[in-house]
């Protein structure tokens, strides 16, 4: 057997190093293996013990486990050691411990060692322990004043109702506070379900929900209201471990509790008391203490959990609704009955006190109204004061307060208060309300704020100036005058209504625009016009937008004037409006009243009534006056009959006038008329009527004209055309003048003369002949006498002729002068030549009633002369011959 | 039995369009903008048990630091959701895994590539999905619009969370 390892040197390196010495172990192995040879066994009967080897070995493999042995029997053996090695381990083998058996194990000795450090020095544990307890004993503090506030808001809110007596005597029957009993009966809540929540996951452990209570999938809720949690947690980097305590939304209460492995999460409905916070910490604890491992361990299977569903069951029933209980209404009676009698004086008497000081509490905090002083004596109440006239009535206000009026005797002085608020009555009152404008008071000032014509502003202002001594401002500043544009839009309202009172005037539509006035309605052609209505209105013509539909108003007054109108009544017939019908009064012909009639047929649809029946009918007497009226035109027309006077009286005619006898007869003139002869009075005078065509009738009849003269009537001129005898012509010449004096003119230059041939022939030859005197001479000379024989045998036998032809002859002898000496002595001796001449043939035998004389002086010469020497052939007598 | 699950991915990687049609749910999809997660319920049915998965859906970050990592408290698995058509949305769910894990410790998982309908605009590699495999990852290619794969992502997960 050869080695080639030391085998001293083994446990030196291995004891060296905690590491078995692997080359080492390795050779040695080989070398065993070596020697395990089968026939190095058999050679050996086993291996020798005393083999150095072994020793090697052992020491290669428990070297290292001997020397540890003997450092941990060392350590064993020395308690220091012991201690420190125990002290190195201690935590973790605590914490590998069973939890159960190490507490068990630890509680006596941590009691006592906390028992002792509270002994030795509390403060200590006080130090360690603070920021344990004081979160939860400032939450536990924190809930407490809640409930004792909650208590408290809900004792004083129902401490005077009737249900405070009601609870009041219930909590002295049942020995409770009375405050206890105002929770119980004011907080009306259900807890409607109960989550428990692994903290951890968030997973749902158990659910439950009171009846007829409904929510959403419970599992997700949970995991929802787990993830808000962190939310808030993680958003608010809030590090208390206790989790969302309260989440309120309306009627509903989420109230959650957090424990070390799970959440309880209320969902409570109503107004919960804040000791229902420690009831469902309770319930947690209570489930926490019972399976605590099976939460801790909770891996999303709740079957192990099965039991805390009544737990929370207990949770779910915590509900306080309004009961009704039976009330002990006997022992109720009972106690009234004694109560009443004994106490009934006591309190009506203190009640009245309280009525009344109650009442003067009331007085004194009404605005306006300050008590000066107030007593009570003998049941009877006294009070004095001062008090705005605007404020409340004193006698009013006691009514409703129970205290009899007859028993209180009042003494109040009037004053102003100047509270804002009573200045703002004040000056409502004087100022006179205006829809427009809106009074408040902001800070002790009263402002006026709107719009308002200029004459309140001025009142307002007044009243602002009034108000400065001592009483609130009083601000008009914004208050915009409006007086321009109301003034317009009063005018405009004024027309309007005018316009409205209008008959036949209907305004349908009215408005004011941005200054323009509009309207628009009917209006009757006959009603009045609205453009000139507007005159002495203010409104501007030119703002003013009229919209006028012509219509027939049905108003009588209109109606009355269309009749007028159309129907155009005689003036005997009077139209006239009674009580809206229209009616017609008088005397009409029956002509007029079948036209009257059938306008009242067509007015009544719908308009006022007509009235006809009020009209006579005087037709017939009519009728026989358009028949004499008839008449007496036609005599008017009649030449020669001037009608002076005609009347129709009672049925009978009177007529009187002139009538020319050559007119026609008016009597003769009646027939065919139809006016009644009988009834006629005719008075007619006669004259003659220089209508040419009378005249003429009257000149026929008195010259008898030849029939060779005709008469014609040319313009009012009659003029006689014809030959005529000259006699003839002469009377017709004198009427020709006689009718000049009237205006008429009858001409008679157309005439011829009629004479016979021998007159006329010896008419000529007589006018031939003249009578020569010598100069001086008013005799002629002697050789003139044949001369003057011839000529009177002429004269007579042209006398004689005439006489025959039926006509006169008349001569004029004509006496002539020459021009020599003075004109008198030459027109006298003239006419002396001419008489001479007449007496010469007088005395031939000429009868003298035919023969004319005249003096023609020297005016008539044959021939012009030298008026020295004079001419002998203008001495003479010269004869003109005129038939008659 | 329930297990809460907690699906991780980033921002617009379609989480929740990808459960809608799979889950029971009553809360809006306001809640993963206000309080950064919506719960649903997904019930996956064995034949020995029922296991109902509380799905927390947390509000999709780019921004790793604002994951609110406090919310996988409790959770016993996850669903990593990645959107296959943007390879940057894989290291995002993978970062937040790592995240959770080191806060919570290991949790078995699925990784679902969604947006599988949209072919051709596909950015992960299939090698480096076989790569993903082959560390024993359950992977699973789904799409929102055809429902392919989630059902079978959420049986696989509730399996594996009560193993």
């Amino acid at each position: 057997m050869t080695s080639t390892v030391d085998p001293i040197s083994l446990p030196q390196a291995a004891s060296n190093d905690t590491e078995i010495d692997r080359e080492a172990l390795a050779s040695l192995l080989v070398e065993i293996a070596r020697n395990v040879d089968p026939d190095y066994r058999a050679r050996f009967d086993g291996v020798p013990t005393a083999d150095p080897r072994m020793e090697t070995l052992r020491q290669l493999l428990v070297g290292r486990e001997i020397s540890e042995l003997s450092r941990v029997t060392h350590l064993l053996d020395e308690p220091e050691q012991l201690a420190s090695a125990v002290g190195g381990v201690l935590p973790s083998a605590a914490a590998r411990a069973p939890y159960a058996q190490l507490g068990e194990a630890l509680a006596p000795a941590v009691e006592r060692a906390v028992q002792r450090s509270i002994q030795k020095s509390p403060r200590t544990l006080t130090d360690i322990l603070y920021p344990v307890f004081l979160p939860a004993i400032r939450k536990s503090i924190g809930e407490k004043i809640d409930q004792t506030f909650q208590s408290l808001n809900e004792t004083l809110r129902h401490i005077f109702t009737w249900h405070g007596l009601k609870w009041r005597f219930e909590a002295w029957r049942t020995g409770a506070s009375f405050s206890e009993v105002v929770l119980k009966h004011s907080l009306v809540y259900r807890v409607e379900h109960v989550f428990l929540i692994n903290r951890n996951s968030g997973l749902l452990i158990a659910h439950v929900t009171a009846d007829n209570a409904t929510s959403e999938d419970p599992q997700l809720i949970s995991s929802m209201l787990s993830a808000i949690q962190d939310f808030v947690k993680d958003s608010f980097n809030e590090k208390e471990q206790s989790g969302l305590d309260t989440i309120r939304f309306g009627e509903l209460r989420l109230w959650s509790e957090v424990g070390p492995f799970a959440t309880l999460v209320a969902v409570i409905r109503g107004n919960p008391p804040e000791e229902l916070h420690e009831i469902i910490r309770d319930v947690l604890l209570r489930i926490h203490d019972e399976c605590s491992q099976a939460l801790e361990q909770f891996d999303g299977d709740s079957s192990q959990l099965a039991g805390v569903e009544t737990q929370l069951q207990t949770c779910v029933e915590l509900k306080q609704e309004d009961s009704n209980q039976g009330f002990p209404w006997l022992v109720v009676a009972a106690v009234l009955l004694v109560l009443i009698p004994a106490g009934g004086w006591f309190f009506l008497s203190w009640q009245s006190g309280q009525r009344w000081q109650a009442y003067v509490s009331r007085l004194s905090t009404q605005p306006g109204i300050i008590v000066a002083e107030q007593k009570m004596r003998d049941g009877q109440f006294y009070i004095a004061g001062l008090r705005d006239p605007l404020a409340a009535d004193p006698q009013s206000l006691l009514s409703g307060t129970q205290v009899d009026p007859a028993r209180v005797h009042s003494h109040w002085q009037f004053y102003q208060s100047l509270e804002p608020e009573f200045v703002l009555k004040r000056l409502t009152a004087s100022l006179g309300p205006l829809d427009s404008v809106r009074l408040s008071i902001v800070n002790d000032r009263i402002i006026a704020e709107g719009e308002a014509p200029d004459t309140w502003i001025d009142r307002a202002r007044a009243a602002a100036r009034q108000l400065s001594a001592g009483g609130p401002v009083f601000d008009i500043s914004k208050v915009r005058d409006v007086s321009p544009e109301a003034r317009a839009a009063e005018r405009w309202q004024a027309y309007v209504s005018r316009l409205s009172t209008q008959p036949g005037i209907i305004v349908a539509e009215q408005k004011v625009r941005d200054g323009q006035f509009y309207i628009a309605g009917l209006r009757d052609p006959l009603a009045a016009d609205p453009q000139s209505l507007l005159s002495g209105t203010q409104v501007d013509p030119a703002r003013v937008h009229s919209q006028w539909q012509f219509y027939q108003s049905l108003e009588p007054e209109f109606v009355l004037k269309r009749l007028t109108e159309s129907l155009t009544p005689p003036k005997s017939v009077r139209l006239s409006i009674v009580n809206d019908r229209i009616i017609a009064e008088g005397e009409a012909p029956d002509t007029w009243i079948d036209r009257a009639r059938a306008a009242a047929r067509q007015l009544s649809a719908g308009g006022p009534e007509f009235d006809i029946s009020k009209v006579r009918d005087v037709s017939p007497e009519a009728r026989a006056a358009e028949h004499w009226q008839h008449y007496v035109s036609r005599l008017e027309a009649q030449a020669g009959i001037i009608v002076a006077q005609q009347t129709a009286r009672g049925g009978h005619f009177y007529i009187s006038g002139l009538r020319d006898p050559q007119a026609a007869d008016p009597q003769a003139l009646l027939s065919g008329t139809g006016v009644d002869p009988a009834r006629v009075h005719s008075q007619w005078q006669f004259y003659q009527s220089l209508d040419p065509k009378f005249v003429v009738k009257r000149l026929m009849a008195s010259l008898a004209p030849p029939d060779s003269v005709r008469f014609s009537i040319i313009k009012d001129r009659i003029v006689l055309v014809g030959e005529a005898p000259a006699a003839w012509i002469d009377r017709a010449r004198v009427a020709a003048q006689q009718l000049a004096a009237d205006g008429l003119s009858l001409e008679i230059s157309e005439l011829r003369e009629l004479t016979p041939q021998e007159l006329t022939r010896l008419r000529e030859a007589i006018q031939a002949v003249d009578i020569f005197f010598d100069s001086g001479k008013a005799v002629p000379g002697p050789e003139q006498l044949p001369v003057l024989d011839k000529l009177a045998n002429q004269l007579k036998e042209l006398a004689k002729d005439a006489r025959k032809a039926g006509v006169t002859a008349q001569f004029m002898l004509t006496g002539h002068s020459d021009a020599v000496g003075r004109e008198t002595t030459n027109a006298s001796i003239s006419a002396a030549r001419a008489e001479t001449v007449r007496a010469l043939l007088k005395k031939r035998g000429v009868a003298p009633e035919s023969l004319l004389v005249r003096g023609a002086g020297t005016f008539e010469p044959a021939e012009t002369e030298n008026s020295r020497t004079g001419s002998s052939a203008n001495r003479r007598v010269s004869v003109t011959v005129n038939f008659h | 039995m329930q297990k809460k699950i907690c699906m991780l991915g980033g921002f617009a990687v379609g989480k929740t369009s990808l459960v809608r049609r799979f889950v029971q749910s009553i809360f809006s999809e306001t809640y993963l903008t206000t309080v950064g997660v919506k719960i649903d319920k997904k019930s996956v049915a064995f034949p020995d048990k029922t296991v109902d998965l509380i799905l927390w859906d947390l509000a999709g970050e780019d921004d790793i630091g604002s994951f609110r990592v406090s919310y996988v408290r409790g959770a016993s698995g996850l669903v990593l959701v990645v959107d296959g058509t943007r390879a940057a949305t894989l290291a995002v769910a993978l970062t937040l895994r790592e995240r959770a894990e080191a806060e919570f410790g290991a949790m078995p998982f699925v990784l679902l590539f969604n947006k599988s309908d949209l072919a051709d605009r596909w950015a992960i590699s299939d090698s480096e999905i076989n790569e993903l495999r082959q560390l024993g990852w359950q992977i699973y290619l789904t799409s929102a619009l055809s429902g392919e794969h989630v059902d079978d992502a959420f049986r696989q997960l509730a399996s594996m969370v009560t193993k």
